[in-house]
């Protein structure tokens, strides 16, 4: 073999060798045409140029130029009468007859729209995703909710839920996850104005409690976690959120613990207006079963190592 | 007939114009034959959302960021549902962008916030561990020029009669759940201002930036206000 | 056919050289602070925070492609037009008084409109349009600067001996019309300054802003009309201009082919136009208009590849001359990039890959293995041609010439294969999902990924420049000290000290 050939099959193999062992396929394959089509255009890209431009070397290397000249001649250029080289003319006249047919006839045929097949593809993955979740175990849950988490909720809850810190104040930016911890202040201000930023239905009407000592009291009470001695006024708090606060599916949020119920609640219509705004309606980007997973995920704790 | 062309130099260049115009000709009129009509819900920007606009120009934020969300479940998931023409219809220049150096800001305001956008733009970060973007103090300082801002509503209104209601003048634009809305644009510059300083005022009640909250209650509105307005505008 | 070679006059081509290898300089210094600003993001503030708006990546971005686009590529254009020009139509500058003045002004007027653009650019004013950056009294500056290098190329055909025109000169032509209809339609706008009279109150805000004439899809659809053109009568057109000139002069042999020549011309002319919708796939451009830029894509490959082929079908039987020859080297690779550029394009303007491809660095290493490989090797290749022949001095020195050929092809290698690799890595992480479609990374985990081949581009970048400087460094001393040559040593190889 002629040595140009052989440099051609080292240079091809070393730049898609080198690629391959370069390209950290974190996404995989994942048994999607695009991505298969992707990798092969890019080798099919190297394959091709290598081995056209190696032809045409190896024709200075051995070949003589002939032909007859044209009659004219600019600053002793001059130029050959020669035909068109075989293979490209063929090649040309196949892409034309091909974008000819694609036109008029492969494309109308085929009556394509990118919005159709994006309800294809949204149908068939809801589809499947419908028929895997009927069976999950628990541990599995936590997992898919974490992997929503991630890419959700930890651009300002962090990746541990801990939230992440202010870079003027040093406060917290976002609530932390792991422990749900109701300022004195905050549980003050709700029981006087009242709240709905969670997105209860009804939601919590203002001044549940008139006297200020009363106030006092419970929003002690309920910052400390709801440890020790329980006020008496909180009684009127309880016949919703419980009596030992943690709360009431579809009717009242648990005091003590981001539940499965509150997360759940919060994503799909609260409009909670934390420490650094408004939180984002999620449920416009999230499916209910996402809305599921991350809940599950959040109530278990984000900072807690799940088992394998 | 070709040698014949390659020496008459006018009619040379007149045959290449012709081949090369004949392109163009059939892929961009037909799509302006029918004027863009905006989708129900599609309002153009308010004074302030169009300062924060030119302010995102001017730092080419679309350099990194794009503003077109493809029809791929991949990118419905991540960023919320796909562009629709009608989408644009306000948009003058497009900000489609090229290159996603960073995410899609089609809707950023369905899923960020006032403060969120005042920590990541001052520290990226330290807001986004792992991150590239750089930081932008000077929006901080630099004040928004809302007389241009003004000026092009006056233009857009008078020449391409983009929907802004002025003085006694109003037009209904459709939204979503059948009701109606209007966007008004001041009779004046000094209103303007003053109605820009109002919409200010609204964002900077949700941010912590003492000197930012200083300016705007000094009249005076920062270039990260008005960013912050347009970027919360895009839902 | 006369036998004393007529004196041509390479005045405007001198200065528009300079011009090439300084904005040159400049556009490629500027890609390296930007490539290094995005592998470490701490070089953005590095001069301080007081002029981190001016050092920083969303600033210089635009300054960048605009250097390389119209500084350094359109300077090369015009310096290689106010040589190639006059000698294959067998006229000289000196010849007419007003078409030297015409080029003088035109060099000029460009420097100024040049010191315009990098001042708007580093202030912010941008019209936002990719390669179409400029607010509208710089348009008009350009349109000026555009119609004077008409003048010119028409005036100078003109007066011409030669009756029919060589093939570059057929692509000089194109470049001037493509260029001239493009910015025309992108740039229609209205300035806000004269135009806010609703309520009769002109005179408001800045006096530079306009306001596009287009608005959203619309507005879309005319910018990568241009945008993709821009590319082909900026990038393409003019640069095969120089490949058919510079390489067959070069090496004394005779084009392949008329035939090629002629069915490369007329094919990529009309074809090229189609092809821009292919940076609009899965927008809201109607899909017919899509697919349209699609499959015109498929078709270019076959004009663009008959050039090069053109090209090294020249060489045929003269494999000597490109082992001894760097000059010949930097073009017959500047063909095979060239070759190389033109089918990624189209194989990226596939629906299925560009789903992949659009928004991510694989473009960019497109761009790059295109403008790097092919459009800066033939324009460094035509100057250093060139150079003998203004200055009437040897080339100052071979060796220099070929280490940087080696050097340049490292690190345009280096660039492509870390971008390609880079975008089809956070091509695929966008679209990972698990089984039950939760999305598998956010956003910067996928930008994390890229930052060894961030910094690898960064690398190949700044060998470039690097072989850029040598460039720089060779003609300046061909200039001031290379021994003096004697016509006869001009007629093809270009004379080099060892």
């Amino acid at each position: 073999m002629n040595k140009i050939y052989l440099a051609a099959i080292v240079t091809t193999l070393a730049m898609l060798g080198f690629t391959y062992v370069a390209m950290d396929i974190k996404g995989g394959l994942n048994d999607d045409i695009v991505n298969q089509l992707a990798i092969l255009g890019a080798v099919v890209l190297v394959i091709a140029t290598v081995f056209v431009v190696t032809k045409y070397v190896r024709q200075m290397q051995t070949d003589k130029a002939t032909g007859d000249l044209t009659e004219e001649n600019w600053d002793g250029i001059g130029e050959y009468m020669n035909e068109m080289p075989f293979g490209w003319s063929v090649i040309f006249l196949l892409t034309i007859i091909w974008g000819l047919w694609y036109w008029t006839a492969g494309y109308p045929v085929a009556a394509y729209s990118q919005i159709g097949e994006w309800n294809e593809e949204v149908a068939a993955k809801n589809a499947s995703i419908a028929q895997r979740a009927a069976n999950l175990t628990p541990n599995e849950k936590l997992h898919l909710g974490k992997a929503v988490f991630n890419v959700q909720c930890a651009p300002c809850h962090g990746t541990n839920g801990k939230g992440q810190e202010n870079y003027q104040t040093g406060d917290l930016r976002a609530e932390n996850l792991n422990k749900r911890a109701l300022s004195k202040k905050y549980v003050e201000k709700v029981i006087r104005e009242g709240s709905n930023q969670l997105g209860y239905a009804g939601g919590m009407p203002p001044m549940m409690l008139q006297d200020d000592a009363d106030i006092d009291a419970v929003a002690t009470y309920i910052e400390g976690g709801m440890k020790g001695e329980q006020p008496a006024q909180y009684a009127v708090c309880g016949s919703c959120h419980g009596m030992n606060g943690e709360g009431m599916d579809f009717v009242a949020p648990s005091l003590t613990a981001y539940n499965v119920d509150l997360v759940k609640t919060l994503l799909t219509s609260g409009t909670k207006k934390g420490e650094i705004g408004t939180m984002p309606r999620e449920a416009k980007i999230l499916t209910p079963l996402q809305i599921e997973l991350v809940a599950a995920f959040v109530a278990n704790g984000p900072a807690t190592e799940l088992e394998e | 007939m070709f040698h014949w062309l390659e020496k008459r130099p006018f009619f040379f260049a007149v045959g290449v114009f012709v081949v090369i115009a004949f392109a163009g000709l059939v892929e961009i009129l037909p799509n302006f034959a029918q004027q863009s009509q905006p989708t129900v819900g599609t309002k153009p920007y308010s004074t302030l959302e169009l300062t924060g606009r030119h302010v995102y120009i001017k730092n080419s934020c679309n350099a990194c960021h794009s503003q077109l969300i493809r029809p791929f479940k991949s990118e419905t998931d991540r960023y919320g549902s796909y562009s629709k023409s009608g989408e644009y219809a306000y948009d003058r220049p497009f900000l489609w962008g090229s290159k996603r150096t960073g995410p899609d800001l089609m809707r950023v305001g369905n899923y960020r916030t006032t403060d969120w956008h005042e920590n990541h733009m001052m520290d990226p970060i330290g807001t986004v561990p792992g991150s590239v973007m750089p930081s932008y103090p000077w929006m901080f300082t630099n004040l928004a020029d809302v007389d241009t801002a003004y000026a092009e509503q006056l233009t857009i209104k008078s020449v391409f009669k983009v929907p802004y209601s002025m003085g006694d003048e109003k037009i209904l634009i459709p939204m979503e759940d059948g009701t109606s809305e209007t966007v008004e644009i001041a009779t004046t510059l000094a209103g303007a201002n003053a109605a820009a300083l109002e919409e200010a005022k609204l964002i900077v009640a949700d941010m912590k930036n003492q000197d930012v909250k200083d300016m705007v209650a000094a009249g005076k509105i920062p270039e990260i206000v008005a960013l912050i307005a347009y970027l919360n505008s895009l839902k | 056919m006369e036998n004393r070679p007529l004196e041509y006059d390479y005045t405007v081509a001198k200065m528009f050289m300079l011009t090439t290898i300084v904005l040159g300089i400049v556009g490629m210094l500027v890609g390296v602070i930007l490539a290094f600003e995005l592998a470490f993001p701490s070089l953005n503030t590095v001069l301080g925070s007081g002029v981190a708006e001016y050092t920083n990546f969303s600033r210089l971005r635009p300054l960048h492609t605009d250097a390389v686009i119209f500084g350094f590529t359109l300077s090369g254009v015009f310096a290689t037009w106010y040589y190639v020009g006059q000698r294959v139509l067998k006229v000289s500058m000196a010849e007419s008084k007003f078409l030297m003045a015409v080029g003088k002004i035109h060099f000029y007027l460009y420097i100024v409109g040049v010191a315009a653009v990098v001042v708007s650019l580093l202030m912010g004013i941008t019209t936002s349009k990719e390669y179409a950056e400029f607010e509208w009294p710089i348009d008009i500056a350009i349109v000026i600067v555009w119609v004077l290098w008409g003048v010119s190329i028409f005036g100078l055909i003109g007066i011409r001996r030669e009756k029919a025109l060589y093939i570059s000169v057929w692509y000089y032509i194109a470049t001037f019309l493509g260029i001239a209809m493009l910015y025309l339609f992108n740039n229609m706008e209205v300035p806000t300054y004269f135009f806010a009279d609703g309520a009769g109150q002109a005179g408001i805000g800045a006096w530079y802003h306009s306001v596009s004439m287009y608005a959203g899809t619309n507005d879309a659809l005319v910018q990568w009309w241009y945008g993709h053109n821009a590319v082909a009568f900026g990038f393409t057109v003019p640069i095969v201009a120089m490949s058919y000139y510079f390489l067959p002069k070069e090496s004394g042999q005779a084009i392949y082919s008329y035939k090629l020549s002629l069915l490369s011309f007329w094919s990529l002319m009309f074809v090229y136009l189609w092809a821009g919708g292919h940076h609009l796939l899965f927008s809201t451009v109607p899909d017919w208009m899509q697919t349209m830029g699609s499959v015109f894509s498929i078709v270019l490959i076959l004009p663009s590849w008959g050039s090069a082929i053109n090209m090294l079908l020249t060489m045929k039987g003269e494999w000597k001359q490109v082992a001894e020859s760097p000059l010949i080297k930097f073009m017959i690779l500047a063909s095979t990039f060239y070759m190389f550029s033109t089918l990624e394009g189209p194989i990226q303007a596939i629906k299925s890959v560009n789903a992949i491809a659009h928004f991510t660095d694989w473009i960019v290493g497109h761009v790059h293995d295109g403008v790097l490989g092919w459009v800066a090797f033939m324009i460094m290749a035509s100057l250093f041609h060139m150079a003998p022949r203004v200055f009437k001095k040897e080339i100052y020195s071979k060796s220099l010439m070929n280490t940087q050929f080696w050097i340049q092809t490292l690190g345009v290698i280096l660039y492509f294969t870390s971008m390609w690799i880079a975008g089809i890595t956070q091509g695929m992480m966008w679209r990972a999902h698990d089984a039950f479609g939760n999305l598998t990374y956010s956003f910067v985990d996928t930008v994390a990924a890229l930052h060894p081949y961030f910094f690898i581009r960064g690398v190949g970048g700044a060998l470039y420049l690097i072989g850029f400087l040598m460039f720089a460094y060779n003609i300046y001393k061909t200039w001031t000290v290379g021994r003096q040559v004697e016509e006869r040593e001009l007629t093809n190889a270009t004379p080099m000290a060892a």
